[in-house]
């Protein structure tokens, strides 16, 4: 059931693809991470707080050296792209971190003006039309937007120089919900265009619940599931049910032994069901639930195994 | 290399607008107060150069902008050579207005005839541009080696990090040597070529000195900057972001 990277299929292109990323901090480490973001694809990256997400999207864009493995970012060794050979390649790399990430006096004109001079492909009036639907004023300072309004705006810049590849870190962390549907549509519309793929870290696994195409969960530095998301949401499901159900399903045969996962709560028990129409099918008597990302996490993670 | 120093200048701009109106008032006090105009374009060019360094270097670690900007299509490379560009711009920048106030106000203290001690100090002398270059050029030698010393280490370390130390590198690097050299008996004549400096400073008195000396000392400002950007490119090549 904990499928990898590399047991799934992708079709198209390989925008991104890591394999073995290793780096060691003092009380942290990635442990050989594998990844890929094929062509058309939006892969939602998961995990705790400190699991390694951001780490790993930051060794992608080659932020700091790594200490094993490789990865390649739009065909272009990681390493490379901060130094002269690869660093055109970002400008087909839009990028945005988990807070607004520009000094504060800056205006949202003067953002526009630094886009303008990095990319050679920077659409001025795209970005203007941008910022104006979003609610962005020019002449507002960095340091006068909220939190949602920052990420807005760092939105609008990644989408303005005709990128082929978003990376989002929590990109949507901070929006009000309609702004979210708004930005959610945004990126639809962004991957359906030929080429073109976003990896997206999150929190707000009902963002990627409705966008993304394949969930990636990462837990102290190492991946422990890479599922498209349909195989969660619309196979799996969660029963509720008795702690002694737990014992008649395992002895079913229904769910495979070694991959029997559940979590005790104070009035029952959740299993985590690999086919819950199969399940319910077998069980009638047991509730079964339809899986979200948040419950499979949960189960994954927290999840007692027998 | 030219984007990231664009993009370097679009963030300074504001900064720099009010630091070229702090910088012309400062100098003219201090012009003012010494009761000489060379002092304009001096103070002013040292202070554009060590201000520029530090200033940049200031935005840096402002919400992370240092980590994000190298998500832009620029390399490591460029940044740092885009940084020194935009010091060596604001330093002459510095240089420029300095110059053109000095050269002002002579003019409209002559123009006025103010009369006293003000009116004599400060009346229009075809001789004193001359001295106000090579003055000019020795405080941007001082502005030069400053930022050359600062720039690698705010590239090593981060601006937090690098102004922590910066105090015990400045005291290493400049006041350690003057006082074991006041107190060595050195100064008075023991330090070999010291004839050869006087000769040179008496030069500077003819123009054709002043000319050599000016040139002397930009291009040893060059050389500054151009061996602190080499080990500014090879400390941030490895740096951790």
């Amino acid at each position: 059931m904990h499928a990898m990277a590399s047991d799934i299929e992708t079709t198209g292109d390989l925008l991104i693809e890591a394999h073995g990323i290793t780096k060691h901090y003092d009380g942290f480490s990635l442990k050989s991470v594998d990844l890929t973001v094929a062509e058309g694809e939006v892969v939602g990256f998961i995990g705790q707080n400190g699991a390694g997400k951001s780490t790993t999207i930051r060794a992608l864009l080659g932020l700091f050296p790594t200490d094993g493995g490789n990865s390649r970012v739009l065909g272009c060794e990681s390493s490379q792209l901060s130094r002269t050979e690869g660093a055109r390649v970002k400008e087909g790399i839009g990028v945005v971190f988990d807070a607004i990430s520009f000094p504060e006096h800056l205006k949202v004109a003067d953002i526009g003006r630094i886009y303008a001079r990095a990319y050679s492909n920077w659409d001025a009036h795209r970005f203007a039309r941008m910022t104006a639907d979003l609610g962005l004023d020019a002449k507002k300072t960095v340091k006068s937007l909220s939190r949602g309004m920052g990420m807005k705006l760092s939105l609008a810049c990644a989408l303005s120089h005709n990128a082929r590849l978003l990376i989002l870190d929590e990109a949507t962390a901070g929006l009000d919900p309609m702004a979210r549907d708004e930005i959610l549509d945004r990126l639809r519309d962004f991957v359906a265009e030929p080429g073109h793929a976003i990896l997206m870290s999150s929190h707000i696994t009902s963002d990627l619940e409705r966008i993304a195409d394949r969930i990636v969960c990462i837990d102290a530095g190492r991946i422990v599931f890479d599922l498209p998301k349909d195989v969660i949401t619309d196979e799996m499901g969660v029963a509720r049910c008795r702690v002694a159900d737990l014992e008649k399903i395992a002895d079913s045969g229904i769910v495979p032994d070694t991959e029997l996962r559940y979590l005790r709560h104070d009035y029952g028990i959740d299993v985590l069901v690999p086919d819950r129409f199969a399940f319910a099918e077998s069980f009638p008597e047991i509730a079964v639930d339809r899986m979200t990302i948040d419950d499979y996490m949960t189960l994954t993670l927290k999840g007692g195994a027998r | 290399m030219k984007n990231a120093y664009l993009i370097e200048m679009t963030i300074f701009r504001d900064y720099a607008r009010q630091l070229v109106a702090l910088g012309a008032l400062v100098s003219l006090c201090i012009g003012l107060g010494m009761q000489t105009p060379l002092a304009m374009p001096a103070t002013l060019t040292c202070m554009f150069f060590m201000m520029s360094a530090m200033g940049l270097a200031a935005y840096d670690q402002l919400n992370h902008w240092e980590l994000f900007r190298l998500t832009l299509p620029l390399s490591r490379r460029d940044i740092v050579l885009g940084r020194y560009a935009a010091i060596v711009t604001l330093g002459l920048l510095g240089m420029v207005v300095g110059t053109l106030g000095a050269v002002a106000i002579m003019a409209v203290v002559t123009a006025a005839g103010v009369p006293g001690e003000v009116g004599e100090a400060f009346a229009y002398d075809p001789d004193m541009l001359s001295v106000m270059a090579v003055v000019s050029c020795f405080t941007l030698l001082i502005g030069a080696v400053v930022a050359s010393v600062v720039t690698p280490l705010y590239f090593r370390l981060g601006q937090t990090r690098a102004t922590q130390i910066l105090p015990t590198i400045i005291v290493l690097m400049f006041v350690i040597p003057v006082v074991i050299l006041g107190n060595s008996g050195m100064l008075d004549g023991g330090i070999p070529g010291m004839e050869l400096l006087s000769g040179a400073l008496e030069a500077l008195e003819t123009p054709a000195g002043m000319a050599v000396g000016c040139v002397i000392l930009i291009a040893l400002s060059a050389a500054a900057l151009c061996i602190s950007a080499a080990i500014s490119l090879k400390l941030y090549e490895k740096r951790e972001l």
